[in-house]
């Protein structure tokens, strides 16, 4: 499967990270997007970009997916450089970026999406509808969802299945690097917490996982690296054992500022 | 699996985890399966539609009526096919009906005027052929441009090809149509080839055929649907086999019995031979293949819920064979010129009132919210409206209805009321007592055989009498004889890929066995020449019995739509790009380039029908096709698809023409006022989408 045999060729290099960003800035005329950002995306390890609104999370994805290109720092994938035009070099370097829009036709069953635009084809006309069905029922399987019937429109599927389908889709199709745009923010805490567990099913398939939210909550349980983001600066990069629970939440809630707020309005 | 410390080679990608078992998982029986394809609501109304007729018109059914309707549907099941593709990728085009008519005046144009005096025909279809081309690619790039609503800018194309025509033809010609078009050079070689003429007359073993066929092919499809319910056993029963062995013989013999004899009491006979026949050929491979029921949670008492549905049930059955006694069945007046004259307005009051207590009904939330002035003011007008309103449906209803019409019809719901309640009482008491589900499955199949004597005795018409009577029967037949299987064996609740692979495989074949008998009973006459003489010296009407090869394109253009939507990575793009267009480009669809396409695909099906028309009647009026626009969307519709796009299936578009083509040859040959066709049409149209919409409902519920 193609997903394997890429890893297995990128694990052989283990002196670099699958992706290492060193000082990116990007700056939009005279606005300060993003300034020194650093921190590395490992296979197998999920990197969690925390922050408020505005903090440059959105931005930094669309840098790390090749919607923007940085104004100055260093990109490398494996240790080399890399330079995208466009979210299709990426893609093609095995990038991929699940969005909260997903991607995803509502009506269209789940494995006519799961394939949708690369659809495996036999004498070049007919569409080899047995084995993509078979595949992604096994997909998802992978993921731990048991489909009861891979013909039902993806509409009928519950949020967090909807995100596992589009997340099994990256995978499948040899993803080496997940971008996750708040996969958990239109969800319930139920849901929520299903695609915490496909997130870390992803990772333990050999993905590097870049999970992006503004919700320390749903960081922590799958974390291995936090960075955080304020105002476009980066408020630090910490391993897992760098940063206590309580900190990250402080530091995440805006931390001085966040103590005068309370000193100010009274809460106790 | 835990998180920690996984490395990327040396993890089991290959192999899944085991996954709990979801309790919401349910295997979905063959029937839902059935019910949830978009175009079943399409299939329900045309045969609603063709037994309504069948019943209801003096000629309908015969050949040349079903050659009639097919006729009339084909253009438009052609345009339809095309007009559904693009509804289903997410766009219209108004410009589609003016298109026919262009591109039909463009081949008598080219053919008579082009170089001084014209060209071969040939030439002038394939110029029109490459315009129509042009036209479609012009709209797809308008629409991906601008991003304009397609509805604008084949709104703008429609009134551009329009008044191109008009102009051109008045110029070249003189006057608003081309004539003799079939006179020019090549016309006699491409309507031969193209728009052929197949007259049919006559064909001996004709029923033989029909019968055979539609027997074999209900069969097979009914074996289809058992094959995919219940667990097979490990080996094959023998005592099921040689039951099977004799059921057949018994049920081949009793058919042929029926067929040569002619006496009442060797008919009762043969039908009691053929019935058990029938019972012992479905129930005998029910016994050698699957694997019989513990008898366990069998015996159940009968639920209260199930005990008042069946009463409920029994007891409409009943009233349903009383109906015929009120009304005189040789009564063909319309109902309203048969009542007095007293009863009117009092009918008309009733109505009235009916439209004012919905009104009121639909109002009275608001009213309950708040007692402004404005609300009562808002609820007079509306009442009004819809008193004024039901009354005249009510009137039109009555005016176009004759009594044996209004007998049939009390008929069929009193008798539909009471077997669906029957059968829903089935349903319920099948939950707790396999036993009196049995019971009331043959109390089902006992009421069908009472209601197929009521029709007999009743029934004017030879094929109420014959025909009608024999399809209940065999309909009773089949209930009685699945309540059995289905008591008898263990039904399935998980997926069977072998099991259900061939059932499928079955119903396909038996269906296309049924379809193939029922065109060659409905295209064939069995009027020899020499008794068609006989009918015409005795005042009879004998129709002509010509297929247009208009009827071949829409089934060729209808199948390869079909299988480019169902089978293709294009048909996955359509649905994409209708249901999510950016998502479909995110992952790579050329949404641009298949909106291009489909318009083309649409201009250049205009221009097939177009051709067709030219050839075939050799004349074209400048505004031919104009307005037609909207009977391919309303097909389209009728057939499942979406008016947003992303949802819809070909098959039901080219269902959707035959509706419409049957409501309108079928109103000719009733006794109606023909006027009426279009309030029917409309009724149609309303109802065939409710259907739709309800079924899928109700069968996207039960995942």
């Amino acid at each position: 499967m193609t997903v394997t045999e890429e890893n297995k060729a990128g694990v052989d290099d283990k002196e670099h990270a699958l992706l290492e960003l060193r000082n990116i800035c990007k700056y939009f005329g005279n606005v300060t997007a993003l300034e020194n950002i650093t921190t590395r995306v490992e296979a197998g390890k999920v990197t969690c970009v925390l922050g408020d609104n505005g903090a440059g999370k959105s931005t930094f994805i669309k840098i790390l997916s090749g919607v923007h290109q940085p104004s100055s720092g260093e990109y490398t994938m494996y240790g080399s450089p890399v330079h995208f035009n466009n979210p299709r070099d990426a893609r093609n370097a095995g990038i991929a970026a699940v969005f909260q829009d997903l991607a995803l036709a509502p009506l269209l069953s789940i494995w006519r999406n799961f394939f949708l635009g690369v659809e495996p084809m036999r004498g070049g006309i007919l569409m080899r509808s047995a084995f993509m069905k078979k595949t992604a029922k096994e997909e998802m399987a992978k993921m731990g969802i048991d489909l009861r019937d891979v013909d039902q429109p993806v509409g009928t599927l519950s949020g967090g299945e909807r995100q596992s389908v589009a997340i099994a889709r990256a995978v499948y199709f040899g993803a080496r690097v997940l971008i996750l745009d708040e996969p958990t923010s239109a969800l319930g805490v139920k849901q929520s917490g299903v695609v915490l567990k496909y997130t870390r099913a992803a990772a333990d398939r050999g993905l590097g996982v870049i999970f992006i939210t503004h919700n320390p909550n749903h960081a922590i349980p799958v974390g291995d690296r936090f960075l955080l983001l304020n105002r476009g600066h980066s408020l630090g990069d910490f391993a897992k054992n760098e940063i206590s629970r309580t900190e990250l939440t402080r530091l995440m809630a805006g931390g001085a500022e966040l103590e005068q707020l309370e000193h100010e309005i009274g809460i106790r | 699996m835990t998180a920690t410390d996984v490395r990327i080679g040396d993890e089991p990608v290959a192999e899944p985890p085991p996954i709990p078992s979801d309790e919401r998982i349910s295997h979905r029986g063959p029937m839902r399966r059935w019910l949830v394809s978009p175009e079943i609501g399409a299939l329900i109304g045309a045969v609603i539609v063709w037994a309504f007729f069948w019943g209801n018109g003096q000629t309908f059914g015969e050949a040349d009526t079903t050659l009639n309707w097919l006729d009339v549907a084909a253009p438009t099941g052609i345009m339809a096919t095309a007009v559904a593709l693009l509804m289903i990728g997410g766009e219209f085009d108004l410009s589609s009906g003016v298109m026919t008519g262009a591109t039909a005046i463009q081949i008598g144009l080219f053919s008579r005027y082009f170089m001084g005096d014209g060209v071969n025909i040939g030439w002038a279809i394939g110029s029109a052929f490459l315009a129509a081309a042009a036209v479609g690619w012009f709209n797809g790039y308008m629409v991906n441009k601008t991003g304009l609503p397609s509805f604008i800018v084949t709104l703008a194309s429609f009134f551009t090809l329009r008044g191109v025509m008009l102009v051109i033809s008045k110029r070249l010609v003189g006057k608003v149509q081309v004539d003799q078009i079939a006179d020019q050079d090549g016309a006699g070689f491409f309507k031969s080839w193209i728009a052929h003429e197949w007259k049919f007359t006559e064909f001996g073993i004709r029923d033989n055929l029909f019968l055979a066929l539609v027997f074999a092919g209900s069969a097979a499809f009914i074996y289809g649907l058992l094959e995919q319910s219940f667990v097979r056993r490990a080996s094959i029963n023998p005592v099921g086999a040689g039951l099977t062995v004799v059921g057949l013989a018994a049920a081949i013999g009793g058919f042929c019995g029926l067929l040569w004899t002619d006496g009442l009491g060797q008919n009762a006979l043969f039908g009691v031979i053929a019935g058990v026949g029938v019972v012992l050929a479905i129930v005998g491979p029910a016994l050698a293949r699957w694997k019989a029921r513990g008898s366990d949670a069998g015996a159940g008492a009968l639920p209260p819920e199930a005990a008042r549905r069946l009463g409920l049930g029994v007891g409409l059955v009943a009233l349903a064979c009383l109906t015929p006694i009120p009304f005189d069945r040789r009564q063909s007046m319309a109902i309203l010129t048969w009542t007095s004259s007293g009863l009117r307005p009092v009918i008309a009051t009733i109505a009235a009132l009916a439209g004012i207590g919905l009104a009121v009904r639909a109002m009275l939330p608001e009213l309950r919210g708040d007692r402004k002035a404005s609300s009562w003011g808002k609820l007079s007008a509306f009442s009004i409206y819809s008193g004024l309103l039901v009354m005249t449906m009510a009137i039109c209803f009555l005016q176009l209805t004759t009594v044996q019409a209004l007998r049939a019809m009390g008929m069929l719901v009193l008798a539909g009321g009471g077997l669906t309640f029957m059968m829903i009482a089935r349903g319920i008491a099948g939950k707790t007592s396999k036993r009196w589900q049995l019971y009331i499955g043959l109390l089902v199949s006992v009421a069908v055989v009472v209601l197929a004597f009521v029709v007999r005795a009743d029934s004017g018409t030879v094929r109420f009498r014959t025909g009608m009577f024999a399809a209940m029967m065999i309909g009773a037949i089949a209930i009685a004889a699945n309540s059995l299987v289905e008591f008898l064996m263990e039904k399935r609740e998980h997926a069977d890929a072998v099991a259900d692979r061939l059932g499928k495989l079955l119903q396909l074949g038996g269906f296309i066995a049924a379809f193939v008998g029922l065109i060659i009973r409905l295209v064939w006459s069995n009027l020899t020449p020499e008794h068609a003489a006989e009918v015409k010296a005795a005042g009879g009407s004998v129709g002509q019995n010509v297929l247009r090869q208009t009827v071949v394109w829409w089934l060729i253009v209808a199948a390869i739509g079909s299988y480019v939507l169902v089978k293709t990575r294009w048909g996955n793009w359509i649905f994409a790009v209708g249901g999510n267009k950016d998502a479909a480009r995110a992952v790579g669809v050329p949404a641009g380039q298949v909106k291009v396409g489909l318009f083309v695909t649409v201009s250049l099906c205009g221009c097939l029908a177009g051709t067709l028309i030219a050839l075939r009647y050799g004349t074209v009026q400048a505004n031919q096709g104009t307005g037609l626009e909207f009977e391919y969307i309303i097909a389209a519709v009728v057939g499942g698809c979406l008016l947003t796009g992303g949802y819809g299936s070909v098959i039901g578009a080219a269902l959707g023409s035959a509706i419409m083509a049957v409501s309108v040859v079928g109103v000719q040959t009733t006794r109606w006022n023909s006027d009426g066709r279009f309030a029917f049409l409309g009724g149609v149209l309303l109802l065939a989408v409710l259907v739709n919409n309800f079924i899928r409902k109700k069968a996207q519920e039960a995942r």
